[in-house]
C-alpha cells in the first residue's frame, strides 16, 4: 500500500470527506420528505421516486463526478497541464454535438449505441486538439485554447441546429446542458462498470505516469514509452467524458476544479492526486446536484446541472492562469519570408473586385414571392433595395472590423490562432442581451445598448486582468475564452428553463443581420470607418510587435502602451461586429490568414486585404443565409461559422 | 367534428374582404373562423404538425419563420393589415412601414387567465377589421359547444388529467394555470390534476419523476403529439414510471397535436379532443 500511494495525504483525505460530508447532508434534506411521505401513506409512489429517481440521481452524481475528475487529473498529468480537462480541451463538447447531429440527421445509429457516437464525437476533436497539441510542445495555453475554441463552437453548433429545428429540439438542449434526472439504475450501473473498467486500465499505467514528473526525458530514459502511455491515458480520459456525456449531457468543469483542489489541499505526487481527485469531484457534483434540486424545489423552475457547474467552474480558469508558466517561445508566430513587393497590388486588387461582386449580388439579387430568384423591379426595387442596403453594410462593415481585429490579434499575440471571437467580447455582448431579454425586455435598441455594455465589460476585465499579469498575450486570450465558456453556461442556464424567448436568445448567438436597420447599419459603419483608420495608424506598431518584445523594446516601441492601446481596439472593434453578426463568425480568423497567404506580410496591406477579405466574406454569408432556404433565412454567423469551422480544421492540420 | 363545424369557413367574404397576413397561428386561425381567408401567415410550413385544424387553404403563402418574417416578401405580398402579438414587438417599428398592424394581447405577463383574454383579442380582432357579427357568432357557438362538453362531462365520474407534452424519455412539459388548456378544464369541469402555477404561457418543465408530485392517485396523464420516437419504449423500462399511477393500463393517453399556446379555436380543439376522450362517442 505504501508502496503505491506514498506518504498518506491527510489534506486532501480530509477535503475529500468533507465535501461527501457535505453532499450526504444536502442528499438527507433530499430523501427525509420522501421518508416522511413514505410512512405516512400507504401509497407507494414516495418509495419508488426514493428507489428509482432520488437514489439512482444520487449515484449518478457521484458516479459522474468522479469519472470526470478522474478524467480531469489523468489529463493534468500525462499533458502536464493544469487547465486539462474534458470541458477545456472540448472532449464533452465534440461528444455532444456528435450526439446532437446523429439524433437530427442520422436517428438511425443511435441504436447502435449512443456510448459509440458519443465516443467517436470526443475522440474526433481530441485528435485535433491533440494534434495541434503536439506541434507546440503541448503548451499548456495552446492546447486549452484551441479545446476551448472547439468545445464553443461544438456548442454553439448544437445551439443552431436547436434554433433551425426550434420546437422539436428543446429536449435536445435540455440534454446538452447536462441535467441528471433519472428514473431507473439502468445509467448509473452503466456507467459504475464502465468508469471501473477504465480506471483499472489507467491503474496499470499508474507507474510509467507518475515517472513523468521527473520529465520527459528522464522517463524515457527509465523505459517509458512516451507516445504509448499519453495514447492510453488521453484514451482513456476520452472514453470518460464520453460515457458520460453520452449518459447525462455535458457536465461543465467538474474534472478541472476537481483536481485542482486536491493539489491545493496538498496531493502532490501523481497517485495521491489520482485517488484523491476522484472522490473530491464525486463530492463537489452531488453537493452541486443536491443544491440545485432543492433549490430548483423552491424556484419551480428546470435547471440543468451540467450548465450550472459550469457557471461556478469555468472561472477557476481565470484564478488558475497566474499559476502557469509562460511559453511565449512555443507560440511565436512562423513569419513567412516571400517576395511581396509585385504580387501584393495585384492581390489588392484582386481583393476589393471580390468585395465589390460580392456587394452588387448582396443588394440586388433575390428571390420574389413565388420563390424564383431574380432582380427586384419596377415599384419594387425602391421598396426592397433599402431593405438590403442596412444589412449588406452591416455585415460589410462587421466582417472588416473583425478582419482587422484579427489581424491585431494575431500579431501581438504571435498566435496564428488568435481571433476576437476569442477575446470574449462577443460573450459578453451575448450576455448582454440575455439579460436585457430575460430580465427587463426593452426592445431592440435597449438590447442593442445591453449587449455594447455587456462588450465593454467583459473587454474592461480582460484588460483589469491582463495589467495584472503583465499582459502576457496568452493569458488575454485564454482569458477572453474562459470568459466566453462562463457565459455560454449562464446563457445555456437561462434558454434551458424553456422559456419561448430563449429563442431570440439563440437567434442573436447564431448572428443574424435579420434587426439590422438603417440607422444601427450607420452606427456601425461608423464605427467601422472610424477604427479602422485607427488601427491602419498603428502599423508600425504592428509591424514591429510580432519581432518579439525584447527587439520591440530596443527599437523603441512602449510596449504596455502600445499592447493596450491595440487590445482596446480589437476589443471595441469585435464589440461593434457582434451586434450584428453574433459571436462565432471565424471571419476574424479566416481574414488575417487569407491575406497572410496571398502574400500580404506587412501589417498595412495585410490589414486592408484582410478587411476586404472579411467583409466580401461576411457580405456573401449574408446573402446565402437570406436566400438559400427561402422564404425562411439561417443566420450570416451561422453560414460563416460553417465555412470557417473546416477552414479552422484545414488550418489545425496544415500544422500536422 | 363539432367544432370544425364551429370554425366555419365563409369563402362568399373573400372578394371584399380586406388583405391580412398573420404572424401569429392563434390569430390566424381565429381570422379563418371569422371568414376570412389570409394573405399570408408565418410558419406555414409546421401549421400541420401544431395546429392541424382549421385546415389553411392552399393560396396562403409561408412568410418564413415567425421570428424572422421575411421583410422581402411581406412587402411585395402589399398587404392591408399585420395581425401580430406582444411576442414580436421588437418587430412593430418595422411592420408598421410596410402596413396597418394591428396588435393583439394574448400571452403577456400579468394578462392572467388565457381563454378570456383570448376571447377580448377575438373581439378587437373583429373590429379592427369590421367582422363584428361574424366575431359574436364564432364566440356563442364556442360557447355553446363549451357547455355542450361540459354538459356530457357532468354526468359521468371523472378523474382529473395531467397535461404534458413529452421532450425526452426523462424531461416534459406539463400546462398548468394561467394556460389555455387550464382555462379550458375549467370551463368544461374537469380538474387538472397538476395544481402548482406555471409561466404566463401556461407550462412548466419538469423531470418525469415531478409526475409524482401529482396527489390525486386516480389522474389520468395525457400527452400530445408529437412524441419523441424512443420516449415509451424507455419509460417503459423505468420501474418509477412503472410504479405512478399513470403507468396503469388506461391511465395514460396520447392525444393528436393541439396547440397549446392558440386561443379561440385551438382551446376548442383541445376541448373536443379531450372531451371524446374522457367521454368516447361510437
Amino acid at each position: 500500500m505504501n508502496r503505491i500511494f506514498g506518504k498518506f495525504a491527510f489534506g486532501p483525505a480530509i477535503v475529500a470527506l468533507v465535501l461527501l460530508g457535505a453532499g450526504s447532508l444536502l442528499s438527507w434534506f433530499l430523501i427525509s420528505p420522501l421518508l416522511e411521505a413514505m410512512s405516512q401513506t400507504s401509497y407507494d409512489v414516495p418509495r419508488m421516486v426514493l428507489f428509482y429517481s432520488t437514489l439512482p440521481r444520487l449515484a449518478t452524481a457521484l458516479l459522474a463526478g468522479a469519472a470526470l475528475s478522474l478524467a480531469g487529473a489523468l489529463l493534468q498529468q500525462v499533458l502536464r497541464n493544469p487547465l486539462a480537462d474534458p470541458t477545456t480541451l472540448g472532449i464533452s463538447a465534440g461528444a455532444n454535438l456528435a450526439l446532437v447531429v446523429t439524433s437530427l440527421f442520422f436517428p438511425g445509429l443511435l441504436g447502435l449505441g449512443r456510448d459509440m457516437v458519443a465516443l467517436a464525437g470526443s475522440t474526433v476533436v481530441a485528435c485535433i486538439v491533440m494534434s495541434l497539441g503536439a506541434q507546440r510542445g503541448f503548451s499548456p495555453f495552446s492546447l486549452v485554447l484551441s479545446g476551448l475554441v472547439i468545445s464553443l463552437w461544438c456548442g454553439a453548433l448544437s445551439a443552431i441546429l436547436t434554433l433551425l429545428n426550434e420546437r422539436y429540439l428543446v429536449s435536445l438542449f435540455i440534454w446538452g446542458a447536462g441535467s441528471l434526472a433519472q428514473q431507473s439504475w439502468v445509467i448509473p450501473l452503466s456507467l459504475l462498470w464502465k468508469t471501473a473498467v477504465i480506471a483499472v486500465i489507467c491503474a496499470l499505467v499508474m507507474r510509467p505516469l507518475s515517472l513523468l514528473d521527473l520529465g520527459e526525458g528522464t522517463a524515457s530514459a527509465l523505459g517509458v514509452r512516451l507516445t504509448r502511455l499519453r495514447f492510453i491515458v488521453v484514451g482513456g480520459a476520452v472514453a470518460l467524458a464520453a460515457v458520460v456525456t453520452s449518459a447525462v449531457g455535458v457536465i461543465g468543469f467538474i474534472g478541472l476544479v476537481a483536481p485542482t483542489i486536491a493539489r491545493l489541499s496538498g496531493a502532490r505526487r501523481p497517485q495521491q492526486l489520482l485517488l484523491w481527485s476522484p472522490l473530491i469531484g464525486a463530492g463537489l457534483l452531488l453537493i452541486a446536484d443536491t443544491a440545485i434540486q432543492l433549490i430548483a424545489g423552491k424556484l419551480g423552475e428546470f435547471l440543468p446541472t451540467g450548465a450550472v457547474t459550469a457557471i461556478f467552474g469555468s472561472p477557476l480558469l481565470l484564478l488558475l492562469l497566474p499559476r502557469l508558466k509562460v511559453r511565449h517561445r512555443a507560440l511565436q508566430l512562423k513569419e513567412r519570408a516571400r517576395s511581396w513587393t509585385s504580387a501584393r497590388t495585384g492581390v489588392l486588387a484582386i481583393a476589393l473586385v471580390g468585395l465589390f461582386v460580392a456587394l452588387a449580388i448582396g443588394v440586388f439579387l433575390g428571390r420574389g414571392v413565388d420563390g424564383s430568384w431574380g432582380f427586384p423591379h419596377g415599384a419594387l426595387f425602391g421598396e426592397i433595395v433599402p431593405m438590403r442596403l442596412p444589412k449588406v453594410f452591416a455585415a460589410l462593415s462587421s466582417g472588416a472590423m473583425l478582419a482587422v481585429a484579427g489581424v491585431i490579434l494575431q500579431r501581438i499575440t504571435g498566435n496564428e490562432m488568435a481571433s476576437p471571437e476569442l477575446l470574449g467580447v462577443s460573450a459578453g455582448a451575448t450576455f448582454g442581451v440575455a439579460v436585457a431579454v430575460f430580465i427587463i425586455v426593452p426592445g431592440l435598441f435597449g438590447q442593442m445598448a445591453f449587449a455594447a455594455i455587456g462588450a465593454l465589460l467583459v473587454l474592461a476585465m480582460i484588460l483589469l486582468s491582463a495589467m495584472r499579469t503583465g499582459l502576457a498575450p496568452e493569458r488575454v486570450l485564454l482569458a477572453g475564452i474562459s470568459l466566453s465558456a462562463m457565459v455560454d453556461a449562464i446563457v445555456g442556464v437561462l434558454s434551458s428553463t424553456g422559456d419561448p424567448r430563449a429563442v431570440l436568445l439563440m437567434r442573436w448567438m447564431s448572428g443574424s443581420t435579420y434587426g439590422v436597420d438603417a440607422r444601427t447599419a450607420m452606427t456601425v459603419t461608423t464605427a467601422a470607418v472610424i477604427l479602422t483608420a485607427a488601427a491602419f495608424l498603428a502599423r508600425r506598431w504592428l509591424d514591429i510587435l510580432p519581432l518579439g518584445p525584447s527587439q520591440a523594446a530596443a527599437i523603441g516601441v512602449p510596449l504596455r502602451k502600445s499592447r493596450f492601446a491595440l487590445f482596446g481596439l480589437a476589443g471595441l472593434m469585435s464589440a461593434a461586429a457582434t451586434l450584428s453578426v453574433g459571436p462565432l463568425t471565424f471571419i476574424g480568423l479566416m481574414g488575417p490568414h487569407l491575406a497572410r497567404e496571398a502574400g500580404l506580410v506587412r501589417a498595412l496591406p495585410q490589414m486592408v486585404g484582410a478587411a476586404a477579405i472579411g467583409g466580401a466574406l461576411m457580405v456573401f454569408a449574408d446573402f446565402i443565409g437570406r436566400t438559400i432556404v427561402w422564404p425562411y433565412q439561417i443566420p450570416a454567423g451561422l453560414v460563416s461559422a460553417i465555412v470557417g469551422a473546416p477552414f479552422l480544421m484545414m488550418m489545425l492540420r496544415r500544422k500536422g | 367534428m363539432a367544432a370544425a363545424a364551429v370554425a366555419g369557413n365563409a369563402p362568399a367574404f373573400a372578394q371584399s374582404a380586406p388583405r391580412i397576413v398573420s404572424l401569429d397561428y392563434g390569430l390566424v386561425s381565429t381570422l379563418l373562423s371569422l371568414g376570412i381567408v389570409p394573405l399570408a401567415v408565418s410558419d406555414l410550413a409546421d401549421w400541420d404538425k401544431w395546429v392541424v385544424e382549421p385546415a389553411m387553404p392552399q393560396s396562403v403563402v409561408n412568410l418564413g419563420s415567425s421570428w424572422e418574417v421575411n421583410f422581402e416578401l411581406l412587402v411585395a405580398l402589399k398587404p392591408d393589415i399585420i395581425l401580430t402579438t406582444p411576442y414580436l414587438d421588437e418587430l412593430l417599428p418595422k411592420l408598421k412601414q410596410v402596413a396597418k398592424v394591428v396588435r393583439l394581447e394574448i400571452y403577456a405577463p400579468d394578462i392572467g387567465p388565457i381563454l378570456p383574454a383570448a376571447i377580448a383579442a377575438t373581439r378587437k380582432l373583429a373590429a379592427a377589421i369590421d367582422r363584428e357579427a361574424e366575431a359574436e357568432g364564432f364566440l356563442q357557438r364556442a360557447d355553446a359547444f363549451f357547455t355542450e362538453c361540459r354538459t356530457r362531462l357532468a354526468a359521468k365520474s371523472l378523474p382529473s388529467v395531467a397535461l404534458i407534452n413529452f421532450m425526452d424519455a426523462r424531461h416534459a412539459r406539463i400546462y398548468a394555470r394561467p394556460g389555455l388548456y387550464h382555462n379550458v378544464l375549467e370551463r368544461i369541469g374537469v380538474r387538472n390534476a397538476w395544481t402548482e402555477e406555471s409561466n404566463y404561457w401556461g407550462f412548466q418543465t419538469i423531470a418525469i419523476e415531478d409526475l409524482s408530485r401529482v396527489a390525486d392517485p386516480d389522474a389520468r396523464l395525457i400527452a400530445f403529439e408529437p412524441v419523441p420516437a424512443d420516449v415509451l419504449p424507455k419509460i417503459k423500462q423505468s420501474p418509477l414510471w412503472q410504479s405512478l399511477p399513470f403507468a396503469r393500463p388506461g391511465h395514460l393517453s396520447i392525444l393528436p397535436p393541439a396547440l397549446m399556446f392558440g386561443m379561440v379555436n385551438e382551446a376548442l380543439r383541445f376541448g373536443r379532443l379531450l372531451t371524446d376522450l374522457l367521454d368516447p362517442k361510437e
